[in-house]
């Protein structure tokens, strides 16, 4: 490595160690320790860093990652990838021109994410190559995370072979805005993507008229789904869509409400009706069965099933009165918004939903509440006036509920609390222990 | 976003096992007893035979120590005046009963590098058998999960997150399982699928003695497996004979069991071993001294 290749990473050694040690002092051992003993960049940095008595674990590590697992802001990591497009441009950057690089990385998982050298010194990636990219960094960009080439990174040439992307991967040339397209399946869906291509089935549809300021305007809604969920969409154009058929739409865009993705697309997007396979309408219909850790890592899905144990029950279960103006529970009659009003009795459940991955909040209202458990309001309302203990029936439902292993269907949003479910439907789960054991007893014995 | 920690299901025997504690730094920063097998328990979800309740403090400050058994080994749960909610619950409990219990870990460490696990209950409530056998389910899939997950890291050269979660392993259990293994080496992971087993066993109690054992588990010679079945056959004959001898349904007097067993040519100590084993097993238990009950 020459002076010049060697000059980020003496930065970055005289950053860990704080300015203890002189920048030409931390050069000439770093050029002694590559260029003479011969160790890899790595290895020398580590040893530089701990004999100035700094900590090697502070220095950013180049971590290999797929393109799939790219977070928003890495600090530093390396990608085996082919390079789509790319097309240099100039920028002002400080007040004077400068040519930067940008265009679409894909790996051989056929994912894609765009990229942009800042220093066209450091590397020169060309359309149709391989290339070990290392020391990048990532960025956010409308969600999804672009790769950036600083003056630290290093690249190098690979063959041929060793990156095979998909054929399903094409990528348009490169223009102003764009951002690299995404082929999803719902459950990949997130808040704020770009450019998605998704395949699946119409599970429902709606015309709507909308006034825009350029007149009235015909938008469809409904739910496309796929094997691995269901997902609400918005049309703004009319593409003849039609309830049932199979559809592939590209261009379209996410956006979300808590947690929820909405896939969008306009004119600028594209329907085909492609000749695959996707299951029948009746199976797409059912809600799919999601473990909680999943859909933390999403962060909401639309009508989904997870089954756990009840761990805890929430304040607020039990026979509740509302304001009849707002719907906020009301404390003795009176509303934090609207004063002394006729509260009106409802009844809830708000328990916690632990399946051993994690933990969600389900929230059921009155008619999932009498279902459930068999009280009605009526009855509620009869037991406090009777006990004069209007708690007394969420201690009931607490005996009733605690530690029982359950199911619930619903939409599932994310906030500042976490995950929390809007139950549509609940139900005790009664499982043949014996079968069950018998099953898992299989399962070691093939072990 | 902050979310709730997860409540584990693991058993006794691997949770009371754990020596590494991972102390959260900072405020509100969450503490973890990180267990052989790679669990990260904050939380936990147990359900067992709450087999022992004494209140080691005072009737005005009470402050209670619970005994519950997975059917092989036993939590030790603690509950003080800072846990009022369990005990209200523990305080109408009077043991033997099936309880559930989410609760918090806790360790006591007397001196360095000991420590001792315990747990600190937030939610106890009495349940049926079907909840304590869904439970013995759901730990022993969750065990086997971890003893998978460990096995594979123990395969790897440097074992890291990354690789782990590549495989499938969720995030949670792979961080784990990267801690666990530099602290405890060599874990013993045949002995924990000797422990799942042995629960499930307990769910099907018929097929007690074909359960495959894995190859390379110390196996038993032949006449001792002979033997074991036998133990099984008089076992479930002095449960008979108690059954018998309860005529006023406080349980058979231990005089009586000792007369009666020995016609069946049961000698007196083996007779004890017999006994120690069934309440071991949680099948019976002392009401009062010197009588024997069914549960």
């Amino acid at each position: 490595m020459n002076k010049e290749e060697i000059a980020p990473h003496v930065k970055e050694i005289a950053r860990v160690l704080e300015g203890k040690v002189k920048e030409q002092d931390i050069e000439k051992d770093l050029d002694n320790y590559l260029n003479v003993y011969r160790m890899s960049l790595e290895a020398s940095k580590r040893h530089i860093v701990r004999k100035y008595g700094g900590d090697p674990n502070s220095l950013t590590k180049g971590e290999r990652k797929l393109l799939s697992q790219l977070g928003l802001s890495e600090q530093s990591v390396d990608l085996l990838v082919r390079v789509m497009s790319s097309n240099t441009r100039e920028v002002m950057v400080g007040g004077s021109p400068k040519t930067i690089e940008s265009g679409i990385l894909a790996d051989e998982n056929g994912n894609t994410v765009k990229f942009t050298v800042w220093d066209l010194s450091k590397a020169d990636l060309k359309a149709g190559e391989n290339y070990l990219i290392r020391y990048a960094y990532t960025k956010e960009w409308s969600g999804q995370p672009e790769v950036h080439l600083g003056n630290r990174a290093v690249v190098e040439l690979r063959p041929q072979d060793e990156v095979k992307v998909p054929d399903s991967v094409v990528v348009p040339q490169v223009g102003g805005g764009y951002s690299a397209p995404i082929v999803a399946k719902v459950a990949d869906l997130r808040e704020n993507m770009n450019n998605v291509t998704l395949t699946g089935r119409i599970l429902a549809l709606k015309k709507k008229e909308v006034e825009t300021p350029s007149g009235k305007k015909a938008m469809y809604t409904g739910i496309i789904a796929d094997e691995t969920g269901k997902v609400e969409f918005t049309a703004w154009h009319d593409f003849g869509l039609k309830d049932n058929e199979v559809i592939t739409v590209s261009n379209a865009y996410v956006k979300g409400w808590k947690g929820i993705p909405r896939l969008s697309f306009g004119e600028r997007g594209q329907v085909t009706r492609p000749k695959v396979k996707m299951p029948t309408v009746d199976e797409l219909s059912r809600a799919v069965r999601k473990s909680i850790d999943e859909l933390e890592r999403t962060g909401g899905a639309s009508d989904v099933i997870v089954t756990g144990t009840i761990v805890d029950i929430k304040k607020g279960t039990g026979l509740i009165f509302r304001c009849p103006e707002c719907n906020r529970v009301v404390q003795k009659g009176v509303c934090q918004v609207h004063g002394k009003v006729q509260q009106v009795p409802d009844l809830r459940i708000k328990v916690v939903v632990d399946d051993g991955s994690a933990a969600i909040t389900a929230v059921m209202k009155k008619e999932v509440t009498e279902q459930l458990t068999g009280i009605t309001l009526k009855s509620a309302l009869d037991e406090a006036r009777e006990t004069m203990d209007p708690e007394a029936v969420g201690h009931r439902f607490e005996e009733q509920l605690l530690a029982k292993p359950i199911e619930v269907r619903g939409n599932v949003i994310s906030d500042d609390y976490g995950l929390s479910m809007n139950v549509t439907e609940a139900k005790f789960i009664e499982l043949d222990v014996r079968t069950e054991a018998e099953a898992l007893l299989k399962k070691i014995e093939v072990i | 976003m902050k979310t709730r920690e997860v409540a584990w299901r693991v058993f006794a025997s691997e949770y009371n096992a754990s020596t590494l504690e991972i102390k959260g730094e900072g405020e509100k920063a969450p503490s973890y007893v990180v267990t052989p097998l790679g669990a990260m328990v904050n939380r936990v979800f147990i359900v067992g035979l709450l087999t022992d309740l004494q209140n080691l403090g005072t009737e005005g400050e009470p402050y209670w120590r619970a005994l519950l058994s997975d059917g092989m080994s036993k939590f030790y749960l603690f509950a003080g005046k800072y846990n009022p909610e369990a005990m209200v619950v523990l305080s109408k409990l009077e043991p033997p009963a099936y309880v559930a219990v989410v609760g918090k870990t806790r360790t006591y460490s007397p001196e360095e590098g000991k420590i001792f696990v315990s747990i600190r209950p937030e939610k106890i409530i009495r349940v049926d058998e079907s909840i304590k056998d869904n439970w013995v389910l759901e730990a022993a899939r969750s065990t086997l999960k971890r003893i998978d997950c460990m096995e594979e890291a123990m395969q790897m050269e440097s074992p890291s997150v990354e690789d782990l979660t590549k495989l499938g392993y969720p995030q949670s259990l792979a961080e784990g399982v990267v801690r666990a293994l530099p602290h405890y080496k060599e874990v013993e992971l045949n002995r924990y699928r000797g422990m799942v087993l042995e629960a499930i066993e307990q769910l099907l109690p018929e097929r007690s003695g074909e359960i495959a054992v894995p190859a390379d588990m110390p196996m038993a010679g032949p006449e001792e497996i002979e033997d074991e079945a036998d133990e099984e056959d008089k076992e479930e004959l002095v449960l008979r004979l108690i059954d018998k001898l309860d005529t006023n349904k406080k349980g058979a007097p231990l005089a009586d069991l000792i007369r009666e067993a020995g016609k069946a040519g049961i000698g007196e100590a083996e007779l004890e071993e017999i006994n120690n084993s069934l309440l071991d097993k949680g099948l019976i238990y002392e009401p009062t001294i010197g009588k024997m009950k069914r549960i």
